[in-house]
């Protein structure tokens, strides 16, 4: 479990985030949802402690983030998977060496060890016969794909997606949902994930929180984000034809 | 619009502001270097990368190095050879001065000053563009000391290996030289090589490692920082790469003079 207290967030005297407060549980995925522009990376890069929030507390279970020192810090991040927007794999390593690389630094594992983790990732993931190929060498979904394959290689406790769906076609944006509502389920993680995507809100949306100018607005799931009465909630979730029809009833 | 009397007042602020960069500057360096420097996570990831580092930096650079210092050991010859035109000053000065060109300032800082942008420009851009398209990021939120991983491997591998460069620079330019002498008989060969072995100095060939070395690993340690903090999308990686050619240029010049004093004075 992920706790955030009073957290506040500013960029040369501009504030991003505004006394956010939000409890995100294990075994769900819990959404940061919002317009572009509204904070959801930012909070999301606080989290991960990729940036310092001026104030407020993140909590990690009972151990407290703004507290832990360098190796804290090292150990908490083993337990964290993370698929950036642009999957930032490493572009000198293969499909392979990707995924083996957390496992190359943090354990003492031998080579064929590594190997066959990597493939059951790779595997669950449904990435087939691409051990040796480059990131470049991939379309979209797959590097998205052998994203998650590396997130999860050493079982993380807690996975964090940011925007996971973008620059994907429909199908492939449906697959890595499902793909990542699965895997949190059995591995029991704490998902924290960040988009704007309705069709991602309404099929795998277990806990959801509005960011709007950096305030959380309204916090629910995907069953009660159709009724909300959040003006700024409802002009976000009406922009998604689906979502508008359903709302109106003509669905 | 700044008229011409707002322009002086705000100059005092404008320089302030430049200096306290400057400054800031080299603090976050020194404070990047002890990143760099913490020890590995894993030794044998290190010697990994420190191996695929020497082929990337140095054997790469062989050709290069190579080719300028053929040429140049040519062109030198010919130079000293026609400056030495009196006939009561023996021809095989030219050998000599050949050398002492070759081993006090061509081999190590012309030869750095051409690494600051074969290399320098290669280190700035490659991670330049892990940190925009967020491998740094993801390193880093691993649990991995990114700067350890990416940078240190390439400032040992520069800073230990590049007087071999330095070496083969000098033999070739005197190889370089000989072959100018035999084509074109400007001197006879018995001289050049005569000159070649009078007054041998050897600490002069440590001096030159010596520099070699440490403009090595000017070279690299500031173009990885340049890198490790672009931003801006390309045109940042770009600006790095800049950045990192003339800053390493201008401080590999600085340090010649400040070495040069303490060393051979």
């Amino acid at each position: 479990m992920i706790k955030v207290e009073n957290l506040y967030k500013s960029f040369d005297g501009i504030p991003v985030l505004k006394d956010i407060s939000v409890t995100y549980e294990a075994g769900k995925c819990n959404m940061i949802i919002g317009k572009s522009g509204s904070g959801k990376t930012v909070l999301l890069k606080n989290l991960i402690g990729l940036l310092e929030p001026d104030s407020g507390e993140i909590w990690y279970g009972d151990r407290r983030l703004s507290l832990m020192d360098y190796s804290e810090k090292k150990q908490l991040r083993q337990q964290i998977g993370i698929l950036f927007q642009g999957s930032a794999l490493f572009d000198f390593a293969t499909v392979l060496e990707n995924v083996m690389f957390p496992m190359d630094f943090f354990t003492d594992w031998s080579k064929a060890q590594k190997i066959e983790r990597a493939r059951f990732c790779l595997n669950r993931v449904n990435v087939i016969n691409s051990d040796g190929k480059y990131p470049n060498e991939l379309s979209g979904g797959m590097q998205k794909r052998v994203g998650i394959a590396r997130a999860i290689a050493l079982n993380p406790s807690y996975l964090f997606c940011d925007e996971p769906n973008s620059g994907l076609d429909p199908y492939t944006s449906i697959l890595i949902d499902q793909l990542i509502s699965d895997l949190t389920k059995e591995y029991n993680m704490t998902t924290v994930m960040n988009t704007h995507d309705m069709n991602s809100i309404l099929e795998i949306g277990d806990r959801i929180g509005f960011i709007s100018e950096g305030t959380l607005l309204w916090e629910g799931d995907k069953n009660s984000i159709l009724g909300t009465d959040c003006r700024e909630l409802k002009d976000f979730v009406c922009a998604n034809t689906l979502a508008r029809n359903i709302i109106e009833g003509k669905h | 619009m700044v008229t011409g009397v707002e322009k002086y007042v705000t100059l005092p602020t404008k320089l302030y502001g430049m200096v306290r960069n400057f400054v800031e500057s080299i603090g976050r360096y020194f404070l990047f270097l002890k990143q760099v420097f913490r020890k590995p996570e894993k030794w044998k990831i290190f010697l990994k990368q420190f191996v695929l580092e020497t082929d990337k930096l140095i054997l790469s650079s062989i050709i290069i190095v190579g080719v300028i210092s053929i040429f140049i050991g040519g062109v030198l010859v010919i130079q000293t050879a026609s400056n030495l035109e009196n006939p009561l000053i023996d021809r095989m000065y030219v050998g000599y001065m050949v050398r002492e060109s070759l081993v006090l300032e061509f081999c190590s800082t012309m030869i750095a000053l051409i690494l600051a942008g074969k290399m320098g420009s290669n280190i700035s851009s490659e991670i330049g563009s892990m940190r925009i398209t967020e491998q740094i990021d993801a390193m880093d939120m691993m649990g991995v000391n990114s700067a350890g991983f990416l940078v240190l491997p390439k400032v040992v591998a520069a800073t230990v290996l590049s007087p071999f460069l330095m070496l083969l620079s000098f033999v070739l330019g005197i190889l370089g030289g000989y072959i100018v002498v035999s084509a074109t008989g400007i001197i006879a060969t018995a001289q050049y090589v005569t000159g070649l072995k009078f007054c041998y100095n050897g600490f002069y060939v440590f001096y030159s490692c010596f520099k070699m070395s440490l403009f090595c690993f000017l070279i690299s340690s500031i173009s990885a920082f340049n890198g490790y903090y672009a931003k801006g999308g390309s045109l940042g990686v770009g600006r790095s790469s800049t950045k990192s050619i003339i800053s390493t240029s201008i401080l590999i010049l600085m340090f010649d003079l400040i070495v040069t004093q303490l060393m051979l004075y």
